[in-house]
């Protein structure tokens, strides 16, 4: 059965279409990645999915149930994070959650709340104020929040932005574990392509309002052509230069190496008109497509 | 309906209540400064010009009751501008919680907070000036001080609308609506001393009544039932449309995303 079903959800601010009549569908266990570039719309489906904005025309059916008409019951078994909201920053970490845990009725709060702090390891920041945490903590915070009541679909906008590196993989890798636990349904958006592909069973790609792609993120990133072949030079590369402006190649070269964008059936092409022209490379690495490309060359088009 | 999420609420805030220093000025701070300025001031002027009124209890008596109309209101308005101001707007109606339960959740927050505004006020009254709160007003205590609870109640809830209506931008009205509504609410001084179209203005004002009643209850020890009557009517109705007008409000916040905007 989906958790989530979507049919031809609309949202219109006066003349503007923010959302225009989208469909999808999350099952249980799922995460959905839910991408595009900025104002493509993301944003205020999850406003909408939450109850925070009124869709225009359009259904949306939760665990089978409209939301309008069961509201209370649908958001106790939902929850939800961003990088954009905040919590009460004169209260403590603990004082927060047992807020949070309250609102969604959850029993046995004080020991959930133990259990989760000792998950996200923030144990020793119980008693801390909210305003004095990292933003590595913060973000840990609130996903102790969107887990409080054991959420059947959590929505998480950009969980990870702001965060280095190192504390977005322990967050990914936290969220993971949780998932796998809790076979919970995740709808997941991030500007970072590397983690979509890592997390996201399956993607659905929006631009204007309107999805204009849906697969696995490896099926989206094939439906890019291209591949980069990255050649490093032993010799200087004027040489290489005339050769790839004769034959017109798309390429971007600098002292350290030369990235040429073509075709993936050219690559073969392009190494024997190297080798005709007695050009030795040191060093070549082909990068294949990923979902960035797919995301930028639809950035870039405004499909 | 649930008795958990308006007391996580109503919780969520009294945790703060003790640690900020703007919060406690409000609720004690400034109302302890007022009644001893007044209370010093009015103490000269009884003993050095007046023998046989008791102005000094009019005063203070004016005083308290007011601060339950101007705290209850500022308090309703400043519990969801601290929402918005910590960016937690959007995780608390993202929550189970219902429209009516927030607004319950502020109603016994403000009934928890002002209660101990009154206490101080009166033991400070007492205290210093050998005014008494309870023997003052006898068994109509209750019913003044409801009333003034309802007005109170009526401007934050209209002002809560406001906001969600035009966003940050009239946040100042929290703080200044009261300006507005004491001058016709004839808090120090009778009805019969404004300007005669004046008068018809106060007479839209459920306080004006409420305080006249109290000024009788203090100088002649008699009460004019219509005139609570009146008072607690006219709360009703704007209580009533108050509560509908924050609800449409809310209403319209989501239909133009503004609720989410104000976050």
């Amino acid at each position: 059965m989906a958790v989530l079903e979507v049919k031809n959800l609309v949202k219109k601010f006066g003349a503007f279409t923010a959302v225009n009549n989208i469909s999808f569908d999350l099952k249980e266990g799922e995460i959905l990645g839910f991408l595009g570039p900025n104002g493509a719309g993301k944003t205020t489906t999850i406003d909408m999915l939450l109850g925070l904005t009124t869709p225009t025309s359009g259904s949306m059916n939760f665990f089978g149930l409209p939301f309008e008409e069961n509201r209370v019951s649908i958001l106790k078994k939902m929850n939800f994070s961003a990088s954009y909201i905040n919590m009460p920053w004169i209260l403590t970490v603990k004082e927060n959650l047992y807020t949070f845990a309250r609102l969604y009725e959850v029993d046995n709060y004080k020991e959930k709340v133990e259990k989760l702090m000792e998950e996200f390891q923030m144990t020793n920041l119980r008693d801390k104020l909210t305003n004095d945490l990292s933003s590595g903590q913060l973000t840990k915070l609130y996903l102790c929040k969107a887990f409080i009541n054991n959420p059947k679909l959590l929505l998480l906008d950009e969980p990870t932005a702001f965060l280095d590196p190192d504390i977005a993989d322990v967050i990914r890798k936290l969220i993971l574990a949780r998932v796998k636990k809790e076979k919970m349904s995740i709808l997941f958006t991030s500007h970072n392509m590397a983690e979509v592909t890592e997390i996201c069973d399956r993607v659905t790609f929006l631009s204007k309002g309107k999805i204009i792609a849906e697969d696995t993120p490896e099926e989206l990133a094939q439906k890019i052509k291209f591949c980069k072949v990255r050649l490093s030079f032993a010799e200087g590369n004027e040489k290489v230069k005339t050769l790839l402006d004769n034959y017109k190649y798309n390429y971007v070269a600098n002292n350290k190496e030369t990235v040429i964008s073509l075709d993936e059936y050219n690559v073969g092409q392009l190494l024997g008109r190297l080798s005709l022209a007695k050009l030795k490379y040191s060093q070549i690495t082909i990068d294949k497509p990923t979902l960035e490309d797919f995301f930028i060359k639809v950035a870039r088009e405004k499909i | 309906m649930s008795i958990r999420r308006i007391s996580a609420i109503v919780i969520r805030h009294l945790y703060m209540w003790p640690r900020s220093m703007e919060r406690l000025m409000g609720s004690f701070g400034w109302p302890i400064l007022e009644i001893i300025i007044w209370g010093l001031t009015m103490s000269y002027f009884q003993n050095s010009l007046f023998h046989n009124f008791s102005l000094l209890s009019i005063i203070l008596g004016s005083l308290i009751m007011w601060q339950i109309i101007a705290r209850t209101q500022t308090e309703t308005s400043i519990i969801f501008l601290d929402e918005i101001w910590n960016k937690n707007l959007i995780n608390i109606f993202s929550s189970p919680l219902t429209k009516g339960e927030f607004l319950i959740s502020i109603i016994v927050l403000n009934l928890i907070k002002i209660f101990f505004t009154i206490l101080s006020l009166s033991l400070i009254g007492f205290t210093f000036y050998k005014f008494n709160l309870i023997a003052s007003f006898g068994f109509y205590l209750p019913f003044l001080l409801f009333n003034l609870f309802l007005t109170g109640w009526s401007v934050g809830f209209f002002v809560i609308g406001m906001i969600l209506r035009f966003g940050y931008k009239i946040q100042e009205l929290a703080w200044a609506i009261v300006l507005f509504i004491q001058p016709f609410s004839c808090v120090y001084y009778p009805v019969s001393s404004l300007p005669v179209w004046a008068r018809y203005i106060s007479m839209l004002f459920p306080s004006s009544y409420l305080f006249e009643e109290m000024r009788n209850i203090l100088s002649n020890q008699t009460v004019n039932p219509n005139n609570l009557y009146a008072s607690f009517t006219l709360n009703i109705i704007y209580l009533s449309l108050s509560i509908w007008f924050f609800s449409s409000m809310f209403e319209k916040g989501r239909e133009y995303g503004r609720l989410v905007k104000l976050n």
